[in-house]
C-alpha cells in the first residue's frame, strides 16, 4: 500500500529548490545539442565526405567504445549526434542522480526527512515527488533536444526519436538513482553507487559496440539502447518500452527496498569502528575522509585507461603492409589525444568534490571545531588543497600509465608519450581546482562545479559554433595542446600552472582573513 | 550594567578573558553591540542570554574564528584573531551544535581532536572519561544521537588538564545522569584551579556551578557578577533563584 499524502506539496518544494540547477543543466545540454546539429552542415560539406567519416568512425574500436557505432552512414543526423547519442546522454543522466539523491537520501541524512515525516506527509511522498519531478525533467529535456535538433537543421522524425532516447535515458537514470539511494545510510556512498552503475552501463555497451561478436552486450545496457533505437533511420519504436519497463521496475524495486527499511537506515548496516584512531593531523583527516573515493577513482581511471588504450591500436587488423604501421600509430595517437581532454574533464570532478566536502565541513560547523585546536587556518586550507591537487595529478598519472600499458599490450608502439601527454593536462585541472578553492576561500559552495560546466561548454560548444578564438581560449581545457597529435609546447602548461598557483594563493589569503561560520 | 569589582574571586589577577566594547555586525545586523565580559583565572563563569543574544558569536570571536569589528578582545592577554593556534594550546572548546565527521568512529574522533591539540591520547584520561560518560567509541559518528555527539566533544575536551574550557550549551542533549557526571567534571576542573566559560540555558546548572555570571541581551551585557551580588542589585531576597533573577533582568 502506498500512501502519497503531501506529494504535491513536496513536489512544489523540490521544484523550487531546483529552480537554478535544472534550467542551467538543461540549457547547457540543449545548447550543445543545437551546436552539434547546426555545425554538421559546415563540418562535412558533401554527402560523400560524410559517409567516409562515418565509415572510418565505425572502423575504430576506440571511437566505437566512446561514442557507439553509426548504424546508418548515409544519415546526416546520426553523424551529427555521434557524441550525443551515448556519451552526452551519460552527462544528462548525472542530473537525475543529483536530483533523486538530494531529495531523498540527503534529506534523510540531514534529518530533514524525519522532520517532514512527523507532519502529515506520507512515507512514500518524498520518493514519489522526486520521481514525478525527474520524469517531468526527462520529458522536458527530450522535447528540448528534439526542438534543438530541428532548429539545427536535422530531419524532424529523427529529432523526435532522438529526443525520445534522451527522455528514456532520464527515466532509467531516475530508477537507477532511486535504487542506489536505498543502499547506504551515507548520501555520498549512494551517489558513488549510482555513478558506478551508470559507468558500468556505459562500459558494458562500450565493449559490446567495439568488439565484434560481443554486440549482444550493447543490448544489456540502457545506454546501448540509445544507439539501437535507430532514431535516424527505421526506428525500433519498441525500444521505448524497454526504457519504460526498466525504469518502472527499478522504481518499484526502490519502493520495495524503502518500505522495508527504517528512515535514515541503509541496507548495509554500519560496521563498528575502532576505539582508537591513528589520524593526527588535518592532512591525515582529509586523506582518511577521501581515501575510499580516491581508491575507487584510481581503479576507475586505470580500468578505463587500459580498455581504451587497448582499443586505440585496434585499427591494426584492417591494414597490412609496411605503410600501415605508421598510419595505425598516427590514428592511435590521435585517438589518445582526443581521449585525454575527456579524461581531464572527468578527473576535475575529484578535486572539486574534495573542496566541496571541505565547504560542507564548514557549513556543518566541523571546521570551526577543528580550528579551535592548535590547527592553523593555513594548514587546514593546505590539507584540502594538497589532496585536491595531488589527487588530480595522481589520477592523470594513472590514466597515462594505464593508456600506455593498454596501448602497448595491444601492440601499439611509441606509446611512452602518452604519460607526459596525460600529465600535460594537470595544470588545466589545477586551474579549475584553484577556482573551486576561491569559492572555498569566500565560503560560496558550487563555484568549482559552475566553472567546470562553463569551461566544458566553452570548449565543446565554442569550437562547433566557431566562437572567436579568444573566447574559446578562456577555457583552460582549450589551452592545452593535443599532444601527441600535435607538437609539445611548454608555454601553455607553464602559464596555466602559474595562474593556478596564484589563484590558489589568493584563495588561501581569503580563507585566512574571513570569519569561519 | 552593574559594576561589581568588589568580587573576591580572582580580582587581583589578570583576567583569562577580557572583552571590552565588542562589536560584531553581519550585514545590517548588530550581533554584538558593545559587549563586556571578564573571566578571572580559576572561576567558572556562566554566560547567559536568550537565543540570538550573541553568546555563540562571542565564543567564536574569543576563539579567533571571527574577527571583531570594534572593541578589544584579550584571551590569556593576547589577541585571539592573531594568535589563535598558539592560544588554543591552553583551551578546549565544546561547540553548541556538535557536528562530527560521519565516517569516523567516536574513538577516532576523540583521538584526532586530542592530537590536534597536541595531546597524545594514550597519556590522557580518555579511558576514564569514556567510562564515566558511558560512551560507545566504536559507533560511527553518523549513527550518534545529539547527546552522544556532545559526549564525544566533552570526552575530548575533558581528557586532559587544560587551563580554560569554552563550553557552548554543553549539556543541552545530555540525560540527567550524564548532566550529573558533567557537573562533577567541571567541579574537578575548578578544583584544579582552572577556568571555564559556560554558556547555558539550564539556569539551575549554572547556579550550581558558576562563581559569577554574565547576562547579555541583544549583544550587550546587562548584568555581571556573582549570583549573590545580582540579588543585591536587583533588591531580591536571599532565596531568589538565578532563574528568577534572569527573568527579572529581561523585564
Amino acid at each position: 500500500m502506498m500512501s502519497l499524502t503531501g506529494t504535491a506539496l513536496l513536489l512544489r518544494q523540490d521544484l523550487r529548490r531546483d529552480r537554478i540547477i535544472v534550467p542551467a543543466w538543461l540549457a547547457v545540454l540543449v545548447l550543445m545539442t543545437y551546436a552539434s546539429a547546426s555545425a554538421t552542415g559546415t563540418l562535412f560539406r558533401s554527402v560523400q565526405e560524410r559517409e567516409t567519416i562515418a565509415a572510418s568512425l565505425n572502423e575504430q574500436p576506440g571511437l566505437l567504445a566512446l561514442y557507439g557505432p553509426i548504424l546508418n552512414p548515409h544519415s546526416a543526423g546520426e553523424l551529427a549526434m555521434s557524441k550525443l547519442t551515448v556519451l552526452y546522454a551519460l552527462l544528462s543522466a548525472i542530473l537525475y542522480v543529483v536530483l533523486v539523491r538530494r531529495h531523498t537520501r540527503v534529506e534523510e541524512e540531514t534529518g530533514r526527512a524525519e522532520l517532514a515525516a512527523g507532519t502529515v506527509i506520507a512515507r512514500d511522498a518524498p520518493m514519489a515527488a522526486v520521481a514525478v519531478e525527474a520524469c517531468a525533467v526527462a520529458a522536458a529535456l527530450g522535447l528540448l533536444v528534439c526542438l534543438a535538433n530541428i532548429a539545427g537543421g536535422l530531419p524532424v522524425a529523427g529529432s523526435v526519436w532522438f529526443g525520445v532516447s534522451w527522455a528514456g535515458t532520464g527515466l532509467v537514470a531516475t530508477g537507477v538513482a532511486a535504487v542506489a539511494c536505498q543502499v547506504s545510510a551515507s548520501a555520498r556512498t549512494c551517489g558513488s553507487i549510482a555513478a558506478a552503475l551508470l559507468a558500468g552501463a556505459f562500459a558494458v555497451r562500450a565493449v559490446g559496440d567495439a568488439i565484434d561478436g560481443l554486440g549482444w552486450l550493447s543490448w544489456l545496457s540502457p545506454l546501448g539502447w540509445n544507439t539501437q533505437l535507430r532514431a535516424w533511420s527505421d526506428p525500433r519504436w519498441w525500444v521505448v518500452g524497454l526504457y519504460v519497463a526498466l525504469a518502472a521496475g527499478l522504481l518499484a524495486l526502490a519502493q520495495m527496498m524503502r518500505s522495508r527499511r527504517d528512515i535514515g537506515a541503509g541496507l548495509i548496516s554500519a560496521r563498528p569502528g575502532p576505539t582508537a584512531g591513528r589520524i593526527s593531523s588535518p592532512e591525515g583527516l582529509t586523506f582518511r575522509l577521501h581515501r575510499t573515493s580516491l581508491a575507487l577513482w584510481t581503479a576507475g581511471v586505470a580500468l578505463t585507461g587500459l580498455l581504451f588504450g587497448a582499443m586505440a591500436p585496434g585499427f591494426d587488423g584492417l591494414l597490412s603492409g609496411a605503410g600501415g604501421r605508421e598510419l595505425v600509430d598516427r590514428l592511435g595517437g590521435t585517438f589518445i589525444a582526443a581521449l585525454l581532454p575527456v579524461a581531464a574533464i572527468v578527473t576535475t570532478c575529484f578535486p572539486i568534490a574534495v573542496i566541496s566536502s571541505a565547504h560542507q565541513d564548514e557549513v556543518a560547523g566541523r571546521t570551526g571545531f577543528a580550528l579551535s585546536t592548535t590547527t592553523s587556518r593555513g594548514r587546514w586550507f593546505a590539507a584540502t588543497a594538497a589532496l585536491a591537487w595531488g589527487g588530480a595529478a595522481w589520477l592523470l598519472l594513472v590514466t597515462g600509465i594505464a593508456l600506455w600499458a593498454g596501448y602497448a599490450s595491444a601492440g601499439g608502439v611509441d606509446a611512452k608519450a602518452v604519460v607526459p601527454a596525460a600529465l600535460g593536462w594537470v595544470p588545466a585541472v589545477w586551474l579549475v581546482g584553484g577556482l573551486a578553492l576561491v569559492g572555498f576561500g569566500l565560503r560560496i559552495g558550487a563555484v568549482g562545479w559552475v566553472f567546470l560546466v562553463l569551461f566544458l561548454a566553452t570548449t565543446l560548444v565554442g569550437e562547433l559554433l566557431e566562437l572567436p578564438t579568444w573566447m574559446v581560449n578562456l577555457s583552460p581545457y582549450s589551452a592545452v595542446p593535443a599532444y601527441p597529435a600535435s607538437a609539445w609546447t611548454w608555454t601553455p602548461d607553464l602559464v596555466l600552472t602559474a595562474l593556478a598557483l596564484s589563484i590558489a594563493g589568493g584563495a588561501w589569503w581569503l580563507f585566512g582573513r574571513r570569519d569561519i561560520s | 550594567m552593574s559594576d561589581l569589582s568588589t568580587d573576591a574571586c580572582g580580582a587581583t589577577r589578570d583576567p583569562v578573558i577580557d572583552v571590552h566594547g565588542l562589536v560584531k555586525t553581519f550585514g545590517h545586523v548588530h550581533a554584538l553591540d558593545g559587549l563586556e565580559l571578564s573571566v578571572s583565572p580559576g572561576e567558572v563563569h556562566g554566560f547567559l542570554g536568550p537565543n540570538g543574544a550573541g553568546k555563540s558569536t562571542t565564543l567564536r570571536v574569543l576563539l579567533g574564528l571571527m574577527r571583531s569589528d570594534a572593541g578589544s578582545v584579550r584571551l590569556f592577554g593576547s589577541d585571539p584573531w592573531r594568535e589563535a593556534p598558539t592560544l588554543h594550546r591552553r583551551l578546549a572548546y565544546v561547540p553548541g551544535d556538535v557536528s562530527l565527521w560521519p565516517n569516523l568512529s567516536g574513538g577516532e574522533t576523540v583521538d584526532l581532536l586530542l592530537r590536534m591539540r597536541g595531546i597524545e591520547p594514550a597519556g590522557s584520561r580518555k579511558a576514564e572519561l569514556v567510562e564515566r560518560f558511558k560512551l560507545d567509541l566504536t559507533t560511527k559518528a553518523r549513527a550518534y544521537s545529539r547527546g552522544n555527539r556532545q559526549k564525544v566533544a566533552l570526552v575530548a575536551a575533558l581528557s586532559s588538564d587544560t587551563d580554560l574550557l569554552v563550553l557552548d550549551e554543553p549539556t543541552s542533549g545530555l540525560d540527567p545522569l550524564m548532566e550529573q557526571v558533567f557537573r562533577e567534571c567541571i567541579a574537578e576542573h575548578r578544583a584544579r584551579g582552572a577556568t571555564a566559560l559556560l554558556s547555558s540555558h539550564i539556569l539551575s546548572e549554572v547556579e550550581r556551578l558558576a562563581d559569577r555570571v554574565t547576562i547579555i541581551r541583544d549583544g550587550r551585557t546587562v548584568e555581571t557578577g556573582s549570583v549573590a551580588s545580582l540579588r543585591l542589585t536587583q533588591h531580591a531576597t536571599a532565596d531568589t533563584s538565578l532563574e528568577e533573577l534572569f527573568l527579572e533582568a529581561y523585564r
